[in-house]
């Protein structure tokens, strides 16, 4: 036992995401139903996908429990990183083929969806990927490649219609038009509301660090409107809301109404000031007082300071919340869908309400997805916005 | 040059600087001292306009400070600080281009300038220009601080304990570079500091402060002779006459002595003694490396066995150097005389400690 902990220290994030990944074989990975509502039967991988493909993810996954236990050089790293991609990619062919396989033996109505032990698997690959992320700080093509390989190649296999026969892909066939109605209103609610709330809370934030009188306050309401579950804030927007707009009927006029987007974006907007207004505040604070006072010894103006100095050296703080509030709005956005200002949420509730599984998974996976994407382009403004000699914040 | 005609300062209540009235001619340098907290930094930025005086005006040649726009004032100022206050975004190079930059100089006017400037603070311009403040050692950073002060040849210079975060054997050589910098450029130059050698080492005025009030504004030499009242005597210390040493350089009191070469015959060295009993052993370059006793000569075995053999720069001090680094030397090595040299490290003649009681008994003034 003590053996087993001691090897297991060499890479216990890799190590624990291989045993995952080998246990995940043992749920069902498919799952038959006689129609999209209907409780399905569970199969296993070798039943439903053969010996070979079975085999060959079980290789895999043994290869990078080997390697996890063998020490963290950047070249093993690598390759555990890359087998973790494979292991995806893999998961998701075999099961389109599967699918296709399984549907053309039954009745018109059945789905093929995917079961637990495929989310397992990519849950148990994407814990593979992330340490090897952590090893591969060195080489940003390597880190790249294994970052975001995987999920590519998955999505190739969409765009080639490889997965049309899961029961997920189905389900966006037959709403594919309220599909890419959600997804637009998805991203203008929460763009629109990160966009508005960086503006304000930039400002919020400049004001905040300048004066002394508004430093307080400032954070109270930011800290406090923070605090709200995100639900109970849409609704706390409802009634007031409501009553300006049955008071004013011109601002009914203009979409100002106690449901739908208004109430959406002012919550939103205002949830994303907090960590935009407190980066701005720290990027401003965190200028060394002597750097300022050496500006305006020199005969810099206010101005020129603040566009020469104090910018430049607060920027990749700013971004920084600009990020963090990003990734929190693009799952905000989903709950805007029960006061009905639509979004990716729409399928994830009406997927709630009629117990369908893949209606959730619909709107849960570019939810996650464009998560992700927004977290890795504003890693890299954080990164390209941090002036050179000085450090990258959040690395 | 600068003017200040009775200057206060308030902050509510308390009094920061009390009718200060100070004059410091051109090409001075004017050591403002006096414990923490006596009123000297905002005296010192008093004179940018960083801080307004509440009442008094300052002049500088001969204009009154507040008719003229802050910022155009300020270019016309160098300005170093104790916490360097390097923009940490910006290459030494720009660092130092910023006053040009401001002043619309172009660019290759700019970039003379740069080279200029880190020679002159002893930095190899191609080795630092491109580097980020980040890369540089704290001694640097100070030298960079102080050409960047100097970048648009302002005639004025104010630093506020320009070399405090630093150890103290850099500070006592960027001091002496400075000392040297100055001795070429000739600024007026108004220094913050709390550490009273280093204004008896630079100052040609120093203007002693106690709680906002100008105490005593004299040279140094008269203040340590003749402080203007206790405070000032407690301040100057009891060591007057050793502080005194070290406001004069050994120059005037080298004296010629007699050497042997390392590898001279018996003969030779007889003849070099010429019947005195010590002899300074230089090597082929001419540098000190030892002494010989005229008695031991006939017991050693050899002659390079009678050398007594030390390491130049133990033993020796520079022509630069003060009286007072000479007789620590000379205690620190237990020798009644100790060989002068240049700055290559030849060997110039020597200086004795009767040469040294001599001094002490004329400086005073
Ligand atoms: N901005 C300020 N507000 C209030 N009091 C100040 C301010 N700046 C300096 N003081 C006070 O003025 C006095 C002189 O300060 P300062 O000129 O910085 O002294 P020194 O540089 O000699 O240490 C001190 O008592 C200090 O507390
Ligand atoms: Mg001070």
């Amino acid at each position: 036992m003590l053996m087993f902990a001691r090897l297991a220290g060499h890479d216990s994030i890799a190590f624990g995401g291989s045993v995952i990944g080998l246990l995940s074989l043992l749920f069902g990975w498919l799952e038959l139903k006689p129609n999209r509502l209907a409780a399905g039967t569970g199969l296993s991988m070798w039943q439903s996908a053969g010996w070979l493909a079975t085999a060959i993810v079980i290789v895999l996954w043994l290869i990078c429990l080997a390697l996890s236990l063998s020490g963290g050089k950047a070249l093993r790293a690598a390759v555990i990183g890359m087998a973790a991609n494979l292991l995806l990619f893999a998961n998701f062919a075999f099961a389109g083929l599967t699918a296709s396989g399984l549907l053309r033996e039954e009745a018109a109505f059945s789905r093929v969806s995917l079961g637990a032990g495929i989310w397992i698997s990519v849950f148990a690959a994407y814990l593979l990927i992330f340490s090897a992320r952590q090893k591969l700080k060195g080489s940003p093509l390597w880190r790249g490649v294994v970052s975001w390989s995987g999920l590519l190649a998955v999505a190739l296999l969409l765009g080639l219609g490889w997965l049309n026969d899961v029961s997920v892909v189905q389900e966006f066939m037959g709403n594919q038009e309220r599909f890419s109605q959600e997804l637009v209103q998805h991203v203008l609610l929460f763009g629109g509301s990160v966009a508005a709330g960086s503006v304000l809370g930039v400002l919020l934030g400049i004001w905040a660090a300048r004066s002394g009188i508004a430093e307080k306050p400032v954070f109270f309401a930011a800290n406090v409107s923070q605090t709200l579950p995100s639900l109970a804030f849409f609704g706390l927007l409802i009634a007031p809301l409501s009553a300006l707009s049955s008071a004013f009927p011109a601002l009914r006029e203009m979409g100002i109404r106690g449901i739908g987007a208004t109430p959406a974006v002012l919550a939103l907007t205002i949830y994303s000031l907090l960590p935009i207004v407190r980066n701005t505040y720290l990027g401003l604070r965190q200028v060394d007082p002597a750097v300022i006072d050496a500006g305006l010894g020199m005969g810099m103006s206010r101005g020129q300071v603040f566009r020469r100095i104090e910018l430049p050296l607060s920027a990749p703080l700013v971004l920084e919340g600009i990020r963090t509030a990003m990734v929190q709005a693009v799952g905000n956005t989903a709950v805007a869908a029960l006061i009905g200002a639509g979004g990716l949420g729409y399928f994830i509730f009406a997927g709630l309400g009629q117990a369908a599984f893949d209606l959730i998974m619909l709107g849960a996976i570019p939810i996650i997805v464009m998560a992700l994407v927004a977290d890795a382009a504003m890693r890299f403004a954080v990164k390209a916005a941090s002036p050179k000699g000085t450090a990258v914040p959040g690395q | 040059m600068i003017r200040l005609e009775h200057v206060s300062k308030r902050y509510g209540n308390t009094v920061a600087v009390d009718d200060v009235s100070l004059e410091i001619e051109t090409g001075l340098v004017c050591v403002l001292i006096g414990p923490s907290g006596c009123g000297k930094t905002t005296t010192l930025r008093m004179i940018n306009r960083l801080m307004e005086p509440t009442s008094g005006r300052i002049l500088v040649g001969g204009r009154d400070i507040s008719t003229t726009r802050p910022e155009e004032l300020r270019r016309s100022i160098g300005y170093a600080i104790q916490n360097v206050g390097l923009f940490p975004h910006m290459t030494v190079a720009a660092n130092i281009s910023v006053v040009p930059g401001l002043l619309h100089w172009d660019k290759k006017r700019i970039a003379r300038r740069v080279e200029e400037l880190l020679a002159l603070v002893g930095l190899d311009p191609y080795a630092h220009a491109a580097k980020y403040p980040s890369q540089l050692s704290g001694g640097e950073a100070q030298r960079v601080g102080v050409a960047r002060a100097l970048a648009a040849d302002p005639p004025i210079l104010l630093m506020d304990e320009p070399f405090g975060a630093v150890d103290p054997m850099t500070r006592e050589r960027l001091q002496t570079q400075f000392a040297s910098i100055q001795q070429a450029l000739k600024k007026t130059v108004i220094l913050v500091t709390h550490d009273l050698d280093e204004a008896i080492r630079l100052a040609d005025r120093i203007a002693i402060m106690e709680s906002g009030r100008l105490v005593q504004y004299d040279t140094p030499e008269v203040m340590l002779a003749r402080p203007a009242n206790k405070f000032v005597h407690d301040f100057v210390g009891a060591d007057h006459a050793l502080k005194r040493l070290s406001r004069i350089k050994i120059g005037g009191y080298v004296k010629p002595a007699a050497t042997v070469r390392v590898n001279a015959s018996a003969q030779e060295i007889a003849s070099a003694l010429g019947g005195h009993r010590w002899g300074w052993v230089v090597d082929e370059a001419g540098r000190p490396v030892g002494w010989i006793d005229a008695r031991d000569l006939p017991s050693a075995a050899s002659l390079s066995e009678a050398i007594v053999r030390a390491d130049t720069d133990e033993i020796a001090v520079a022509r630069t150097a003060t009286l007072r680094e000479a007789l620590s030397r000379m205690l620190g090595n237990g020798m009644k005389s100790i060989p002068v040299i240049d700055g290559q490290g030849r060997f110039l003649g020597e200086i004795t400690l009767r040469d040294i009681e001599t001094a002490t008994a004329e400086a005073e003034p």
